[in-house]
């Protein structure tokens, strides 16, 4: 029992376990990392450094794929390149009531190995909106007082952004911005005169410029490759592999173990506290279990409150830490209905070289200010503008030796986009365990059933014709509004299972992450939120997290857990 | 247009409904196996499909490929691999009713080619045969192309096998390994080629 106690426990080692173990070890606590895939170390990235010609299949994922990863595959998201990141649905099968697409990465790192890099702060209006509108329950938090941890985030892993002054897109630290294209800059200024709305280029985690601190030396600059998907061997964008697991490794006070399924929070009733975590090992089978002072629930929004839904006692029937009836619910993602795009005359005398690993951003101009709509809350755009490749060929009839000759000479440019939505916390879009299905393991299985509502069917529309409006707007031609059928889970933001309030009969979190019955046990990862926002959310919570582990740190040190 | 051109669009009209997925793989086999004549040229090659395996659809699609994108002064579909390529891609990553779709429609192509000129596809004389791989993409592109008829498969399997090849990529586009930056608005008469890889 001995050699399985430590000081804390951190469940997952993606974006918030990551830091997490970062933050923890930092402090001097003895911490282990238990993650339930297999091991991954930087700069071992198995793809990385391949050449398009060797990527098998053109970089097209073959029906043998399709079949072990019938979930991952649908969306699209996979290719040969990075196919390795994403689960076996097979072995890892959950349910669904309604379609939900549930990405997964389970390996060291997570999915912050795969992300799309984007990074941008919440702000007042975000944090103050579901007690304005009476939705849901209202932050517990304000942008003060997080603020000064997006600064402690943005400045460890690296940012690159432009300041914009904007009400509804605070900005942060940033490494400098990356470079507009000639039509994005085109785009921007059309925009911006015939609209009144901004463009600006996207808020990455991408090393534009060396890092502002020296605690990254394994990390080099951004070499423009955008292959990032496959893991960076120069450290060029931020993951937990690249950037805070190496942190906590220099301390000497990680343990990081691979192949770890912890399935269950073990709950002392008579110390009010849970005193560590169950274990199977997935490879072994064998059980094992760990103890600690404290545990951080870092294993995603699902992940977090599968544990918890699966850690029942007499005092926690239903789910650990689940008073209020909330774990599992009001679970939230962006809504993706579809994509924009359109061709752009001129600028055939420009191009652009490197693989800008990013793209611009339309920050969200809906019910801001004085604007408001039939529905609550907005969206942004991502998007970029880009000389068509020979996919441009599908269309003509052209052969032989004219189509080498046309290929030469570059395509003309497009700009294609896509809105985020925000979606409103619904007490009905819930996870939640079928015991009588169980997985190859013998655990249960996660059911799920989310839907977009009647405020996200309002806001659609805007998505859609506000798209059209601004390319029709800037004078481009052909323009293109696809209507794409959007399973929640798709843009790969899933949260809310796990709500913080100051209500413990209405949240299952506190202000600090802290299980409102359970203080000892903290979950940083998406299931906190009470709200979502339309910006990406990975920074969110890598401040969160951190503020929560000095908490924890500091109210250790003071006996009170 | 001339009386021929015109005479070969309908032949392939005909053709395209009378196959109109009401015939099955093994009837478009026969169909193919009833002009099997072979470039001996084609043939030559060691390479052993494993989806394209009937006689002559091997060599029908390398000919289609190579007629899509010709060795000119720089490399063809040939030289890039683009047949072997097009064989794995139906037999791994295309799903069954895509194969068969390409099963079907490469044998009416070939049964058309053949009605439309009194000799198999490999046995017609170059000129003829773009003209004909010419003439089935027009049809095609005015036609239904959902789902796609057999020469718009063909040509987007040509042209991804072609520009993901170490050959198509290197000789046609500027490709940088490790780019080290990017800059968002430079003129194409400073760039080494006017298609950089992406």
């Amino acid at each position: 029992m001995e050699t399985n106690s430590f000081d804390a426990i951190v469940v997952g080692s993606g974006m918030s376990g990551g830091w997490a173990a970062k933050e923890l070890t930092e402090k001097g606590l003895k911490t282990l990392v238990l993650e339930r895939g297999r091991m991954v170390r930087h700069p071992d990235y198995p793809t990385a450094t391949k050449d398009p010609w060797d990527l098998p299949y053109g970089n097209r994922i073959t029906q043998e794929t399709r079949h072990r990863k019938p979930v991952q595959t649908r969306t699209g998201y996979p290719t040969p390149a990075n196919q390795h990141w994403f689960v076996d649905d097979l072995d890892n099968p959950y349910v669904e009531e309604q379609p939900f697409d549930w990405l997964r990465g389970y390996h060291v790192g997570g999915r912050s190995l795969m992300w799309a890099r984007q990074s941008y702060r919440f702000g007042p209006l975000d944090f103050e909106a579901n007690a304005k509108e009476g939705v849901g329950i209202p932050w517990p938090v304000t942008y003060d007082e997080i603020a000064p941890w997006y600064d402690k985030a943005e400045i460890f892993a690296g940012i690159s952004g432009s300041v914009e002054g904007l009400y509804q897109l605070p900005d942060g630290k940033y490494l400098p911005p990356h470079d507009l294209n000639c039509v994005e800059v085109d785009f921007k200024k059309r925009l911006d005169e015939k609209l009144g709305r901004k463009l600006i280029i996207g808020r990455c985690a991408n090393l534009t410029a060396p890092l502002t601190h020296n605690e990254s030396p394994q990390r080099g600059t951004c070499q423009a490759r955008n292959m990032c998907i496959r893991g960076c061997p120069f450290g060029g964008y931020f993951s937990s592999v690249s950037s805070t697991l190496p942190s906590a490794e220099r301390t000497g006070n990680m343990t990081l173990m691979a192949n770890q399924i912890v399935y269950e929070l073990i709950y002392d009733a008579d110390k009010g506290k849970a005193t560590g975590v169950r274990v199977l090992d997935a490879e072994t089978g064998k059980q094992t279990d760990y103890f600690a002072k404290i545990v951080f629930l870092c294993a995603s929004a699902l992940g977090s409150a599968y544990i918890m839904l699966n850690s029942t006692s007499s005092r926690f029937p239903n789910g650990f830490g689940n008073d209020s009836g909330e774990l599992g619910h009001n679970i939230m993602d962006h809504n993706k209905p579809g994509n924009s795009n359109a061709s752009v005359e001129g600028y055939l005398d420009v191009a652009y070289t490197g693989r800008r690993p990013n793209g611009f951003y339309i920050p969200r101009y809906r019910n801001v200010g004085k604007d408001k709509r039939d529905y609550l809350r907005g969206f942004g755009y991502q998007g970029r503008a880009a000389r068509a490749g020979f996919g441009r060929f599908n269309d003509s009839a052209v052969i032989g030796e004219d189509l080498k000759k046309e290929f030469l000479e570059a395509g003309p440019w497009n700009v294609s986009m896509t809105a985020f939505g925000e979606i409103l916390p619904y007490h009905d879009n819930h996870a939640r365990l079928d015991r009588d299905k169980k997985d190859k393991y013998g655990l249960p299985q996660l059911v799920i059933n989310a839907v977009v509502r009647e405020n996200e069917r309002k806001m659609e529309q805007d998505m859609k014709n506000d798209a059209a409006e601004m390319l029709e707007a800037a004078g481009y031609k052909n323009v293109t509004v696809k209507s794409d059928a959007y399973n929640v889970g798709n843009s790969i933001h899933e949260s809310g299972t796990a709500r913080m309030g100051t209500d413990p009969k209405k949240s299952v979190l506190n202000k600090f992450n802290q299980v409102h019955a359970c203080k000892n046990v903290f979950v940083t990862d998406g299931s906190f939120m009470p709200s979502f926002g339309c910006q990406n959310p990975s920074l969110t919570y890598m401040a969160f997290t951190a503020r929560a582990a000095d908490h924890a740190v500091s109210e250790l040190k003071k006996g009170n857990l | 247009m001339s009386d021929v051109m015109m005479q070969r669009r309908e032949v392939l009209r005909r053709v395209a409904w009378m196959l109109g997925g009401a015939v099955s793989a093994p009837a478009a086999l026969a169909i193919l196996q009833g002009c099997s004549a072979r470039d001996p040229a084609v043939s030559a090659t060691a390479f052993k499909p494993k989806f394209l395996t009937a006689p002559s659809q091997m060599d029908i699609v390398t000919e289609v490929a190579e007629i899509i994108i010709p060795k000119t002064d720089t490399s063809g579909a040939k030289d890039a691999g683009v047949p072997a390529f097009i064989d794995s891609v139906l037999a791994d990553v295309y799903p069954k009713d895509a194969q068969e779709r390409f099963a079907v429609g490469l044998g009416g192509f070939a049964a058309a080619a053949a009605a439309a000129s009194g000799k198999p596809f490999l046995e017609q004389d170059p000129a003829q045969r773009i003209a004909f791989v010419k003439q089935s993409l027009e049809t095609a592109l005015e036609g239904e192309r959902n789902p796609k008829p057999f020469i718009l498969m063909a040509r987007e399997l040509t042209l991804l096998g072609f520009f993901t090849s170490r050959v198509g990529i290197t000789e046609n586009m500027e490709y940088v390994a490790v780019p080290t930056a990017y800059h968002g608005c430079v003129p194409l008469s400073q760039m080494k080629k006017h298609v950089y890889w992406e």
